[in-house]
């Protein structure tokens, strides 16, 4: 029982990371159609902004995080004007190779800066461990799990709640009617991409203290989004959340109960699995790509 | 046809001449080029002609290359005649898997593709007593013809030239055939295919199945060349390079698929006067193909043709209905 309760918890924690990078990726396919296949370089690069601040700056913890954070906005204002804009007409797999090459310079741009030993970046609960029902459990992991639950929330609150929330499901609903409103669509397309960016650099924040902070780590983390956005239901939010979860789950369980080889194997299976007989995941966008 | 003619007739005085002129380590490339000649030739069926998005080719050669490698050296097969199974076997999985796998589309298709060559390499570093994990399957016999062994960069690069002009041809042959010409109907209206009573799934089923069979022979002439094969050798990474391949020289065409193999192969080569940002700058530039050459370099190089000749149809509108020669 006291190895279930630990392997739930770091599977949940591990399923929020996964849950808010595919969060980040969903933002920006659900407004601008775009499947970034750099998705996983940008929790790396949150990962990496951690690690210039808090490690090489020696930033104080809450001032070094928001150094990082308000970063990854900025490289999403970048990401926005130099690999987007360019692309934004051009057919999906110009798209998907675009993102692709993109991500092999940031991540050969992060060797470059940081070089390939792995970092440690620390976390505010370094060490700290909590008994809950007989199992110990490291606060990271908890932290982790109510750090995810309040940026969805947030989230939640933005989307529904204020003027450029609503704005920006209207775009993501219909672009053209969007416009003919008098919304300020590109605006609000840069804004999609900033919001991944931070979301993804919140993810990687979290990652790091789990696993190395390690120039390499953002294939492993895409892949994982990809299958929770598609277990989940593509483009929608909800389902990344779930998905996300459930791939995390699936990752931790499946390790110590069924096989440490094939755990991934669950994750791809199951999303594989999703796709011949409910493409549309759990909570599923209406798809017109199927046949 | 006669550019075709031309066309066939340059690419091989061009190996050739280079197969007796350059260094070891350029004869190497080459021949990694080549290899991935193969390979994209066959990817454009999949996605030049019937546009099915296809990030699991990798896997494909994978496929392909670890019969071939389990044959010969736990079976004691002669590398030849392994390539039968090794192809039939590749060709046969792309029929099962494609039948279920080929009602997605698009994006859709992509990640389905892509978490198979994922699966793919999952199971090839964990079966180890068939595939030796990731520590690979070493000492694969090369191949030999009339008794001489084709051992060495250079009487393999003739062996696989060759290769790729019978393939090229072959694939030629194809594309203007009536079922190129389905494939090609398919991937431009499915509906509109249907109405001319193409049957679509067998269509897209046997473009899958064909770039698969390419891809298989890719993955053995790959594995009796570095006479070892690891599940890195396939990753997914794989698979978006010979797509970004494709892309580069001009999808739905051959030409493209042989200049794009090419180019790739030696591109991250000569920018390593670049230092170590190399990688980096090689991204940049990928991108910057993209943006600036959406049709490829064969789609290029058709619109100087054909502005040479004073025609001056519109320019292609999207990458997908670029010219094809």
């Amino acid at each position: 029982m006291a190895d279930l309760i630990q392997l739930l918890t770091n599977g949940l924690a591990l399923g929020s990371v996964y849950a808010l990078a595919a969060i980040g990726f969903v933002i920006v396919y659900s407004a601008t159609g775009v499947v970034n296949f750099a998705a996983g370089q940008f929790v790396m690069l949150g990962t990496f902004a951690g690690v210039a601040m808090l490690l090489n700056a020696g930033l104080p913890m809450p001032v070094g995080y928001a150094a990082a954070l308000i970063a990854m906005a900025l490289f999403g204002a970048l990401f926005y004007l130099v690999v987007y804009l360019p692309l934004r007409t051009s057919p999906v797999v110009t798209v998907i190779i675009g993102t692709v090459a993109i991500g092999i310079t940031l991540q050969n741009a992060a060797l470059l800066t940081f070089g390939s030993w792995p970092f440690r970046l620390p976390s505010p609960f370094e060490g700290m461990m909590i008994e809950v029902a007989g199992a110990v459990v490291s606060v990271h992991a908890l932290a982790v799990v109510a750090t995810t639950a309040v940026m969805i929330f947030l989230l939640w609150l933005l989307l529904h709640r204020t003027a450029i929330g609503i704005a920006m499901r209207a775009v993501a609903q219909d672009v053209k009617a969007a416009r003919l409103m008098g919304l300020r669509v590109q605006w609000l397309l840069a804004f999609s991409w900033i919001l991944g960016a931070v979301l993804a650099g919140v993810a990687g924040l979290m990652l790091g203290p789990m696993w190395f902070a390690d120039v390499n780590m953002g294939d492993p983390i895409a892949l994982k989004a990809f299958a929770a956005t598609v277990i989940g239901g593509f483009g929608s939010l909800p389902g990344a959340i779930a998905g996300g979860l459930f791939v995390g789950l699936a990752e931790v369980l499946g390790a110590s109960y069924i096989s440490s080889a094939y755990k991934d194997l669950i994750a791809f299976g199951i999303m594989i699995l999703f796709l011949l007989v409910r493409p549309q995941g759990i909570f599923g966008e209406p798809i017109q790509d199927r046949g | 046809m006669a550019l075709r003619v031309l066309a066939l007739a340059a690419y091989l005085a061009i190996g050739l001449a280079l197969s007796v002129s350059v260094s070891e380590y350029t004869l190497r490339l080459l021949n990694l080029a080549t290899i991935s000649a193969v390979a994209v030739i066959g990817l454009n069926f999949a996605f030049g002609y019937a546009g099915l998005i296809s990030l699991g080719h990798a896997a494909f050669m994978g496929l392909g290359a670890y019969i071939l490698a389990i044959l010969t050296t736990q079976a004691g097969w002669s590398p030849w005649l392994a390539t039968l199974p090794a192809i039939l076997g590749t060709g046969l999985a792309a029929v099962v898997i494609g039948v279920p796998l080929l009602r997605l589309k698009g994006h859709y298709l992509a990640l389905a593709t892509l978490g198979l060559n994922v699966s793919f390499g999952i199971v090839a570093a964990n079966w180890i007593e068939l595939t030796g994990g990731t520590n690979g399957i070493a000492k694969i016999p090369g191949l030999s013809l009339f008794g001489h062994a084709i051992e060495g960069e250079r009487p393999f690069l003739w062996l696989s030239l060759a290769v790729v002009a019978v393939l090229a041809v072959l694939a030629s042959f194809i594309q203007r055939s009536r079922y190129g010409r389905a494939m090609m109907a398919v991937r431009d209206d499915e509906t509109a295919a249907s109405m001319t009573g193409i049957n679509v799934t067998a269509t897209k089923v046997s473009a899958f199945a064909l770039s698969a069979i390419y891809a298989a022979i890719a993955g053995c002439l790959f594995a009796t060349h570095v006479h070892f094969i690891s599940p890195d050798d396939f990753n997914f990474a794989h698979s978006i390079t010979f797509l970004s391949m494709l892309i580069v020289g001009g999808e739905g065409t051959i030409a493209g698929a042989i200049i794009g193999a090419a180019l790739l192969t030696f591109l991250p080569e000569w920018l390593r006067v670049l230092g170590e940002s190399y990688l980096a700058f090689f991204g940049l530039m990928m991108l910057a193909i993209l943006i600036f050459m959406p049709t490829g370099i064969v789609g290029l190089l058709s619109r100087f043709r054909r502005s040479a000749k004073r025609e001056a149809p519109p320019a292609p509108a999207s990458s997908g209905e670029g010219a094809r020669t």
